[in-house]
């Protein structure tokens, strides 16, 4: 990495060789505007936006596509280059259609920002605009509306660079030429969704969010994707207390830019559906509703009773949760096997780009906390079937619903003398319990995940549980407290600093530390 | 005026190998594959002054000089024969009676530049001319002109004939890569050059068929007699394509240096009908238009009519008469500009078809105060802000032909119609 010292606005720059003008630009915090220019993504060229002057070169270069010499002098403000970008906004907006009201891009909108920026001056063009194809479906999450689109080709670009799958292209000539997918294609690759993020105007959209909210009363809180332990980085968008949307965040240690469409959509059949409110107990009968005390006093003694005792975690539990449930389960039996749930399946080659194989995205926090000493999770089930436990505490997953081994499960859990479920609805596994907790999910917790790589992320809560569902911690907590523990912990970061005393992989980790961009472990392999 | 590139071309069955043969055809090449190394036939057409005449006018001798010697790549030439400039019909006649001397010219620039394959891309719509070169092709290899071990030599090369598919961007030299890749014909942003990063990402040079025609003459007869033909930075001889109101339309070859006014009046013969000249664009459509009183002195040479405020482009030289609606002529050429854009850029894609809009209101009396400062507006955002220099080619007319009648222009819109032939 050879030094280069370059001169933007005046300003000396120190860079390295082989930067373009515009990422060294951006490195110092001078933003030049750009559309096509997608730091992932080969370099088109086509927008035109991010023209600079430069000395001695008589024609306004594309700084995307300018790499820095030694005492390059860059001009990003001067008059010709202003000029410039203004005659770049006016030549994309003449034939977009001005109806960002009814547009669902509309304030994310990089038209919109950069007109506010960089034109501001009334249309000249007194033409008919030329018309597009609208609405029309390009896969089972996006949608195409060819009159706001730029042809920046990211989109393009993209399907042809990261998934290799191709479905879409420029076809026709001039101001005739607009995206469209090849015969015979629809673009429902496994990372369709991508192009709708990287799409900077309202051409592509998310046929999954669009006109649901306006995204500027959308709030956004930076999270982890729940899908799978790859730990994708996401901004949790959210309104009226309910999910709107994930968006990838960016974090070049994990997902880069991108986010799986799997992932994205996880938190419909996470999240949605009745929730559970109250605590359930069995009786003759059935389950009634109770209260707290009365449901958390009857786990407790049931549990007790009952070894030897199964417990699984949901690999959806945060690092902090996994640390009281190993510790509570171990308190109320030395007779435990613990086991996040764990499953692999099969990937094919574009979902390998982002995907893990697995459903669990802290399958492996979770055993660094302890949950785990039984072979994997496979062979527990198998020791469930096979009658070796009397009672079982089940967070988060629904067994019964396992493909293949449902009903072998089901059979054996309606044999158990005692079994608790905490989960956030009422599934068929939780029908079987004698104690029911409702509890919370990933997007209404604190905590954090450590993906399949090791690396520790954090998990912020973006919803407001519930009235009567507790935090999966904080029912661990109560439990512990009755089975005789002291310690009481009152938020997760509490939890977390225990945690990180006592795990040696963790220690000296803060909340302060895993920021944003989470930290990675010493042991970057992949488990499992 | 001795000719060089038109020596061949009356003679009986002139595009066949026999003709050419006869005519001394291939002893240059055989001359440069038995005597010469690269570097010396790239130091000969240096010495020569050549340069590019598909209408650039770069060094021919410094384009093949910036090709990587070491370079591990396959390196490639390409042929452009792409020609589709309104106005010019040179390279098509070259095809048509001289195709030889085309492929011996492409030959020996692949041995400048030790390429083992050579493409000749046609345009699409030369249907005919693309048989002519296809069995002029075929003429060579069975002679052993082209193919394994030339001459003797050791030296390998295939001539590859590709047609377009009828797109005027696949003349601009990445665009028309872009097309032989099997992609759009989308010109490539640079840098990277052809030269280093061109045909499939390999080094490649590409010449255009005027300019790969004039080097079977400068191998023969040496670089110095080529070289003392024209003017001190415009070397050798030129075609010029010549149409419209003129009495002797045609394909001419001129000397670097010749004046233009002469031409038009004594070679070319003059605006038939006793008619007064209106405007002449001397190097293809996307080239500024002249007016009469502008031609004085204007010698037929890069220089010249670069100092004029135009420039010598293609050679196509389109001849307007007093009868002519300069309003028509300015909307005539920006439809074909807004019709062929590729659309990958920007300023290109809008802007082109936005000044058409304007020229076809303008003509048919529905012009607007200030539409002729927009036009210029957008043509001056259009130029040198584009992928390619295609941007500019539709810019550079738009321009010229307001600045210069602008009268004219004016009329249109004050009269609310054409005032001068109405459509």
């Amino acid at each position: 990495m050879d030094p280069v010292k370059i001169i933007i606005d005046g300003k000396e720059i120190a860079t390295t060789k082989g930067k373009t003008v515009i990422q060294a630009a951006a490195e110092a915090g001078i933003a030049i505007p750009y559309y096509c220019y997608h730091p992932k993504l080969t370099i088109a060229g086509n927008c035109r936006m991010c023209l600079v002057e430069i000395e001695k070169m008589p024609k306004l270069q594309i700084s995307c596509n300018t790499l820095v010499t030694e005492g390059m002098a860059v001009k990003t403000e001067s008059p010709k280059v202003l000029e410039a970008r203004r005659a770049v906004m006016e030549f994309l907006l003449i034939n977009h259609p001005l109806d960002c009201p009814i547009c669902d891009q509309a304030g994310e909108c990089w038209l919109q920002d950069y007109y506010m920026e960089h034109d501001l001056s009334a249309s000249r063009f007194d033409e008919r605009k030329e018309h597009e194809r609208k609405r029309e479906i390009f896969g089972p999450y996006v949608v195409f509306d060819g009159e706001r689109c730029i042809k920046c080709t990211r989109c393009v670009r993209f399907l042809q660079e990261v998934t290799h799958t191709d479905e879409l292209t420029v076809v026709n000539r001039g101001d005739d030429s607009t995206i469209a997918l090849f015969p015979g294609e629809i673009l429902d690759n496994p990372l369709s969704v991508n192009v709708v993020d990287i799409c900077p105007v309202g051409a592509l959209t998310d046929r999954d969010f669009r006109f649901k909210v306006r995204v500027w009363y959308l709030r956004k809180t930076p999270s982890i994707c729940p899908g799978c332990s790859t730990g994708c980085n996401i901004s949790l968008e959210s309104y009226q207390n309910r999910i709107a949307r994930f968006k990838p965040r960016v974090n070049e240690a994990v997902n880069s830019h991108w986010l799986c469409d799997e992932g994205r959509y996880s938190f419909h059949a996470l999240t949605e559906g009745e929730r559970l409110t109250t605590p359930m107990i069995r009786q003759e009968g059935g389950l009634v509703t109770t209260d707290w005390d009365t449901a958390l006093e009857a786990a407790i003694a049931g549990l007790g009773a009952n070894g030897p005792l199964l417990g699984v975690l949901s690999g959806r539990n945060t690092n902090e949760e996994a640390f009281l449930f190993a510790r509570l389960m171990k308190k109320i039996s030395s007779q435990t096997a613990l086991e996040v749930f764990y499953r692999e399946r099969e990937l094919t080659e574009v979902e390998k780009v982002l995907k893990s194989p697995d459903r669990s995205p802290n399958f492996r926090g979770a055993r660094d906390m302890g949950v785990h000493a039984n072979g994997g999770f496979d062979s527990l089930a198998g020791r469930l079937v096979a009658g070796n436990f009397r009672g079982a505490y089940i967070v988060g997953e629904d067994l019964i619903d396992l493909p293949g081994d449902g009903e072998k499960i089901q059979t054996a859990l309606e044999k158990l003398s005692f079994l608790v479920v905490q989960d956030t609805r009422l599934t068929p596994t939780a029908k079987l319990a004698h104690v029911v907790l409702p509890a919370t999910h990933f997007g209404e917790k604190e905590g954090t995940y450590t993906n399949r790589r090791g690396r520790v992320q954090k998990l912020n809560a973006a919803i407001v549980p519930p009235l009567g569902a507790l935090q999966d911690w904080e029912i661990f907590s109560r439990l512990l407290a009755r089975a005789g523990e002291k310690a009481a912990y009152a938020t997760a970061a509490e939890i977390f600093l225990a945690l990180a005393r006592e795990i040696p992989a963790y220690g000296g980790l803060n909340y302060g530390k895993i920021g944003d961009q989470g930290f990675q472990l010493g042991n970057e392999t992949q488990q499992p | 005026m001795e000719k060089i590139l038109l020596r061949n071309v009356d003679a009986p069955d002139s595009n066949t190998i026999g003709a050419y043969r006869s005519r001394g055809g291939y002893r240059a090449l055989e001359k440069v594959v038995s005597e010469m190394s690269p570097e010396r036939l790239i130091d000969e057409i240096k010495a020569s002054g050549l340069r590019g005449r598909g209408g650039a006018g770069f060094p021919t001798g410094m384009k093949w000089g910036f090709v990587p010697k070491d370079s591990p790549k396959p390196k490639y030439v390409v042929c452009n024969a792409d020609e589709s400039e309104p106005g010019t019909f040179k390279d098509r006649l070259l095809i048509e009676k001289d195709p030889h001397a085309i492929i011996e010219g492409t030959i020996i620039a692949a041995y400048a530049i030790q390429s083992h394959t050579a493409f000749i891309y046609i345009r699409g719509e030369l249907s005919y001319g693309a048989k002519v070169l296809e069995r002029a092709i075929e003429e060579a290899a069975a002679a052993g002109f082209l193919g394994k071990n030339i001459f003797g030599s050791g030296y390998d090369i295939d001539v590859i004939l590709h047609r377009g598919a009828g797109a005027y961007i696949c003349g601009e030299e990445t665009g028309l890569l872009s097309s032989l890749e099997g992609g759009k014909g989308w010109p490539k942003v640079k840098p990277p050059f052809p030269a280093t990063h061109g045909l499939f990402g390999c080094p490649t040079v590409v010449n255009n068929v005027e300019t790969l025609a004039s080097l079977p003459w400068i191998i023969e007869q040496g670089a110095a007699r080529y070289a003392a033909i024209g003017t001190e930075k415009s070397k050798g001889t030129k075609l010029f394509s010549v149409s419209g109101h003129i009495n002797k339309p045609g394909v001419y070859e001129v000397d670097m240096g010749y004046p233009f006014k002469k031409f038009l009046e004594e070679d070319c013969g003059g605006v038939p009908n006793g008619k007064k000249l209106k405007g002449v664009i001397p190097g293809g459509a996307s080239m500024p238009v002249l007016r009469p009183d502008e031609l004085d002195g204007i010698t037929m040479d890069y220089e010249s009519f670069q100092a004029a405020g135009t420039l010598l482009g293609s050679g196509g030289v389109i001849v307007m008469d007093e009868s002519t609606c300069m309003v028509q002529a300015a909307w005539n050429i920006s439809r074909f500009f807004a019709h062929e854009s590729c659309g990958q850029c920007s300023p290109c894609r809008e802007g082109c078809h936005w000044m058409e809009k304007i020229f076809r209101r303008v003509e048919h009396g529905e012009g607007k105060a200030g539409d002729l400062d927009l036009i210029l507006s957008v043509s001056g955002n259009i130029m040198g802000n584009t992928i390619c220099p295609f941007g500019d080619a539709a810019a550079m007319p738009a321009a010229a032909f307001i600045r210069k009648y602008r009268a004219e222009f004016d009329e249109h819109i004050a009269r609310k119609k054409c005032t001068v032939s109405p459509i």
